[in-house]
């Protein structure tokens, strides 16, 4: 009788597979709060943290003791780090402190914007292929021909035809990304359409927008979620390759690849102007990254053991 | 077998016109008037004009694709704006660097990646695994042209044990050619190596579970014949799968990659002609390196038939 009561919330909650040992067995008494939620989900609050950090830099980046960090003073040219300036200045003499706090607004747009604009086009297009047969096989022939071009390449033309400002950098980006979330919805839908729910639904004369809505739906959310702090992640780092190569944000606009395009004629003398930008992408990325791994570990529980 | 091989290779080409169409109509659907950015912000109307007609973009949409892809087709990728020379030559010259590094890239990654993966597997669960994954996720967040300045950094400039840039041919000699591309190879690779390493290691835990597996323990063969005769040839296909998509990365990483060390190929081609706004180059190199791309994903799916014996067409 016990066991049969422990086995029934799992069922409803959608897990078809057989219930492990561990289930029948009395469960171990969850903790509770946000203490109990850090234990469960270690790299996720660690990265959580960290992105925290990150938007409030970005939030706050006039109040957190920079200067202009587009002021030229050409009598501290690339001064190492010290008191005045606690990353050192470029070779235009401006703040790298400031530039770099500054540069994390371009990064933190550059990658929400990315992911959810690539997400909502990635989930209409997935839908409409997945449910209408017609679509689907000139919508896929497209996308496979989209995925075969690498993605930095393809933003890399894309702005080489465009003027430089960060909306064009997020639009190159987002073209790039669709297709494979594209993919991705269209799969679960695939999927989730033969199971007996969607069938019954269409039996009894659901409308096909409703069934789209009620059961398709939410059951692409969950990985379409983890592909989307994915996108985010790889968008902030081809922003940052694409103004490191000049196709990016203008020069003017202070980006953590601008500044160490920057640095890249003077690194081999004057290594700190490179190094402050590329410690704060790579630690924003790996936040990024870290909640995603997270966010699929809670989200799709099976998968979470082995990837 | 050979009806299949017939059958993938014109699947390919629906793929590659679609590419080709995409890559074309680039300058049809980029926001702006492609021309007056491509001109420069102190060009004259006139010049803006000369630049219109020179890329076709005062002509009709399907007369002027039609006209590029029949030249596509006899080899023929347009000409440079700014040095004037054909896009196919100025390829040739850029292409042994970048090929080389790419090689050498390749090669390492997947003698690197693959032993981590079946290593991470198989410790399943110990310090071992958790080192190949934390590696893992470092690799996929810190971006190529990090690696490559910390890398030069410590063993070019601080250790002084390697060259810091730049590139000597093969024709040289083989040891001054490998020696200017251990580093941006290790840097290059290093997403590349976290990829494969998940891979393999899902793979591996995939089929380490199996039954067969087990028998194979049972009756008493060592770990190593298990691991690599038994487990890592059922694990391939997802392997060889990965190194394929994978390529993606090493394409657009090659780029900054060159950047970095001063290579003179293909990658320092694009940035150039990214920087002259010389169009017709930027286009022949993703097209080019995308109909490689298709190439490549094209004879790895012909090679599961190898891998795989069960696999039949």
């Amino acid at each position: 009788m016990t066991a049969a009561a422990t086995l029934k919330p799992a069922a409803a909650g959608g897990l078809a597979i057989a219930a492990p040992l561990d289930d029948i067995l009395p469960p171990v008494k969850p903790r509770k709060g946000l203490w109990g939620l850090v234990r469960k989900y270690p790299t996720m609050a660690i990265g959580l943290f960290l992105l925290a950090l990150m938007v409030i830099s970005a939030v706050f980046a006039p109040w957190l003791w920079t200067l202009d960090p587009t002021a030229i003073a050409t009598a501290k040219r690339t001064r190492p780090p010290g008191a005045d300036n606690w990353f050192g200045t470029d070779m235009l003499g401006r703040d790298i402190y400031s530039r770099v706090i500054y540069g994390t607004r371009v990064s933190l747009i550059v990658g929400f914007s990315v992911a959810v604009l690539a997400s909502l086009a990635g989930l209409f297009i997935g839908l409409c292929s997945g449910f209408i047969r017609s679509v689907d096989a000139v919508v896929m022939r497209v996308m496979d021909g989209l995925m075969s071009i690498p993605p930095i390449l393809l933003a890399i033309a894309l702005m080489a035809l465009t003027r430089g400002s960060v909306g064009n950098v997020i639009m190159a980006i987002t073209i790039a990304e669709i297709p494979r979330v594209a993919r991705l919805v269209r799969g679960v839908v695939l999927s989730v359409r033969e199971q007996p729910y969607v069938d019954a639904a269409i039996t009894t004369g659901t409308s096909t927008p409703m069934i789209i809505l009620r059961h398709i739906l939410p059951n692409t959310l969950a990985p379409l979620t983890v592909q989307a702090t994915y996108i985010c992640a790889s968008a902030m780092i081809t922003e940052a390759i694409l103004s490191f190569i000049g196709a990016g944000t203008p020069p003017i606009i202070p980006s953590w690849g601008n500044i160490m395009a920057d640095g890249r004629a003077l690194w081999q003398v004057k290594p700190f102007v490179v190094f402050f930008p590329a410690i704060f992408l790579s630690v924003t990325v790996l936040a990024v990254n870290l909640v995603g791994d997270g966010l699929r570990d809670a989200l799709d529980p099976r998968s979470a053991k082995n990837v | 077998m050979f009806a299949y091989v017939l059958r993938r290779l014109l699947a390919t080409i629906p793929v590659i016109v679609i590419v080709a169409l995409f890559v074309f109509s680039l300058l049809y659907i980029a926001p702006g008037d492609p021309a007056a950015v491509i001109a420069g912000d102190q060009a004259s109307p006139e010049d803006v004009e000369k630049i219109r007609k020179s890329l076709g973009l005062d002509r009709p949409f399907v007369a002027r694709f039609y006209e590029w892809g029949s030249r596509i087709l006899v080899g023929d990728l347009g000409t440079s704006m700014f040095t004037g020379l054909p896009v196919t030559q100025l390829i040739a010259q850029r292409l042994e660097p970048t090929l080389s590094l790419m090689i050498v890239t390749l090669l390492l990654a997947i003698s690197v990646a693959v032993p981590m993966g079946v290593l991470a597997a198989w410790k399943n669960g110990t310090w071992i695994d958790r080192l190949v994954m934390g590696f893992a996720v470092i690799g996929f967040s810190v971006p190529v042209f990090v690696v490559g300045y910390v890398l030069a950094y410590t063993f070019a400039l601080e250790l002084d044990w390697l060259p810091v840039q730049g590139y000597t041919s093969i024709k040289q000699g083989f040891w001054p050619w490998l020696e200017n591309l251990i580093l941006p190879a290790i840097a290059l690779g290093f997403v590349y190596i976290a990829l494969i390493a998940r891979i393999t290691r899902a793979a591996m835990l995939e089929v380490l579970s199996q039954d067969y597996i087990r028998m194979a323990r049972a009756k008493g063969l060592g770990q190593r014949s298990i691991l690599f005769l038994h487990a890592l040839k059922n694990a391939a296909i997802p392997i060889v799968t990965v190194i394929g998509i994978g390529i993606a990365l090493l394409i657009g990483g090659a780029v900054v990659t060159e950047s970095v060390f001063a290579i003179p190929g293909l990658g320092r081609l694009t940035v150039d002609a990214i920087l002259r706004r010389d169009y017709p180059v930027i286009q022949g190199i993703v097209l080019m390196f995308s109909f490689v791309y298709v190439l490549v994903n094209l004879l790895i799916d012909l090679l599961y038939t190898l891998l795989d014996p069960r696999i039949r067409y």
